[in-house]
């Protein structure tokens, strides 16, 4: 027991940067006044870890304690690794009133009826998410604290958000959600980044979209096609149609959009592959460290065409990073499950 | 109802504003024929929001037979009217896409101040179909879609959505202000819907807490639908069963001032 505390706390300090210690500390406030003077954060990490491991058994921290202190440590830096979204589909008709007591002790009960061995935490978050560390064994083995799954859900909406969740207990996890939350299925929402915050603020719809205000003459409409075609090359149409599609201001930070081309390959230029039966598969992957907002600039300044292909468009629209084109609705995208590691 | 209500109390916000300036005014120079000018003015004003009034029912009345080219609505409004069209939690709605689609710009108010404006896009073909919207996804877009028959109604729909908006606007708003305004209460569960609110009242004297929570169940409603207090031992029943009907029955942040004022709460 003692020895998977150190490794954990060892773990967590190597793992936390030395700026961001002290406020997580802080925090934490599992430290006595005297001890947090004695502590000197500019000290090297190894130096710290001994510091604190004598602290720890000065204070006879648990793994309770310090896995404390990982969640506060995760939930204030929520913007690393790489998050997943899920949505949950069906709601039962008490789904809207499902609160938050309610919700925790459904989850930890199913959770237990699944799993033999597993520690779950749930902490609800000042901006009304409830964060969820778990901490999974099975039938053999205790709960290992050293790669748990953290699960983001805000109640009332049909989004979770989910970190280090292996294949093989994603089914678990699932069923566990559905009957606390009072849901009949959960599914993939094929969004995914290493920002909570940025695939959060999409679904959430916290960001500045951009709607139609003013109304369009019709007249002008009528009489002048032409006109109206010529000024859609024009640079502030194209903002317009680029904002519309994507949004204005900072756009919530994603990195990748991927597409998994099942269609046929055209080009009249070559027979041999246009001949081809069966679709021409290959992946398409578009990578930035902005990606919406490139995107953006790329309609705003014409290097992509306006109006925005729906293609595009359909990131922010739908909300997702991951989309499967076949050649059945060629407008339309159709998603199946993205594999995940 | 819901809409006669607001053109109501906007076009008397009117009135107040009119009969504000023009008496104003009345103190420099009392005039009977300055009162009777101001008093032309704001009916002006009335008859205008009446139209534009007129302008977006036509439209609504235009989707069903995709007439378009038919009947226009004027063009579009002078600034100002439109502006005091849309006050107090009303909403507009425009044609987009060559007349293919509508724009509905929801706005939410609550005690006079505006709050968030929410937008919903409706494709018109080739069946009616919600396109792009900043819902929150706390609100049930889509099965509110289908509870109020968006596809035969339209405006049915927009007042429905109107309805939760504004309500949800206003608990939010609610909440804010108990924060802001109540510094001795704790506000200990609160949700993204505003539809649950617990918080800790002291009492005066022995320093003891009473555990309140407020359940709005209905979704289109400013005030709770259940109260329920839990306490370790209530000095004053009958004062608190008042507490109770208080809660019940008037904005929260209102009804801790007054507790405040009757000395039941710190």
């Amino acid at each position: 027991m003692g020895e998977s505390v150190k490794t954990l706390l060892q773990r967590l300090v190597r793992r936390i940067p030395s700026e961001v210690l002290k406020t997580t500390l802080d925090k934490w406030g599992r430290l006595t006044a005297q001890q947090q003077r004695a502590l000197d954060l500019t000290q090297p990490k190894w130096t710290l870890m001994e510091n604190l491991w004598a602290i720890c058994e000065e204070n006879e921290w648990t793994l309770k304690r310090i896995t404390e202190l990982e969640m506060i440590y995760v939930i204030e830096n929520p913007d690393q690794g790489m998050w997943y979204a899920y949505q949950l589909l069906d709601p039962e008709d008490d789904a809207h009133c499902v609160e938050l007591i309610q919700f925790k002790e459904l989850f930890r009960y199913h959770l237990r009826e699944l799993v033999r061995h597993v520690s779950v935490k749930v902490k609800k978050h000042t901006d009304e998410a409830v964060w969820i560390r778990i901490a999974w064994g099975d039938s053999f083995s205790r709960p290992n604290h050293l790669k748990p799954t953290y699960v983001v859900h805000y109640l009332q909406t049909p989004y979770v958000f989910v970190t280090s969740l292996t294949s093989k207990h994603r089914p678990l996890l699932s069923q566990a959600l559905v009957l606390s939350t009072r849901y009949q299925t959960l599914k993939d929402a094929n969004l995914s980044g290493r920002k909570l915050t940025a695939i959060r603020d999409l679904l959430m719809r916290q960001y500045q979209q951009v709607f139609p205000t003013k109304c369009p003459s019709p007249l002008a409409e009528k009489n002048h096609p032409a006109l109206k075609k010529e000024q859609d090359g024009n640079a502030a149409n194209r903002r317009r149609m680029a904002t519309e599609a994507f949004g204005d201001g900072t756009l919530p930070q994603l990195q990748t959009a991927v597409y998994k081309l099942e269609t046929k390959f055209k080009d009249p230029t070559n027979r041999t592959m246009s001949d081809r039966e069966e679709p021409f598969r290959c992946v398409v992957k578009f990578s930035s460290t902005n990606l919406l907002e490139s995107l953006r600039d790329c309609a705003s300044s014409g290097f992509a065409s306006t109006p925005v292909t729906p293609l595009l468009s359909s990131i922010s629209l739908k909300g997702k990073n991951y989309f499967v084109v076949t050649d059945n609705d060629p407008g339309a995208l159709s998603q199946t499950r993205r594999p995940q590691n | 109802e819901y809409f006669l209500l607001s053109s109501g109390v906007l076009s008397h916000l009117s009135l107040l504003e009119v009969q504000a300036r023009s008496r104003k005014s009345r103190l420099q120079q009392p005039s009977r024929v300055k009162e009777l000018k101001a008093k032309v003015e704001a009916l002006r004003v009335q008859r205008d929001q009446l139209t534009a009034e007129i302008d977006t029912h036509k439209m609504f009345l235009l989707i069903p037979s995709l007439n378009i080219t038919a009947v226009c609505p004027n063009p579009v409004p002078p600034l100002s009217l439109t502006l005091s069209y849309l006050s107090l939690g009303g909403y507009n709605v425009i044609k987009t896409s060559q007349g293919k689609g509508l724009c509905a710009s929801l706005t939410t108010a609550y005690e006079g101040v505006y709050l968030e404006t929410y937008n919903v896009e409706i494709d018109l073909k080739p069946r009616l179909r919600i396109s792009r919207h900043n819902v929150p996804p706390f609100i049930p877009l889509s099965s509110l879609a289908e509870q109020s028959n968006m596809q035969t109604d339209i405006r049915s729909f927009l007042d429905t959505l109107s309805k939760h908006l504004n309500a949800f606007a206003g608990r939010k708003q609610q909440l804010k202000l108990v924060k802001e305004l109540h510094k001795s209460v704790e506000v200990l569960e609160s949700n993204v819907l505003c539809s649950v609110l617990v918080m800790l009242l002291t009492l005066p004297g022995e320093k003891s807490t009473v555990l309140c929570t407020l359940n709005y169940t209905d979704h289109t409603r400013l005030l709770p639908s259940g109260v329920h207090f839990e306490y370790k031992a209530l000095p004053d029943a009958p004062e608190w069963k008042k507490n109770c009907s208080l809660l019940m029955e008037t904005p929260v942040h209102k009804a801790l001032m007054t507790m405040k004022k009757n000395e039941t709460i710190l």
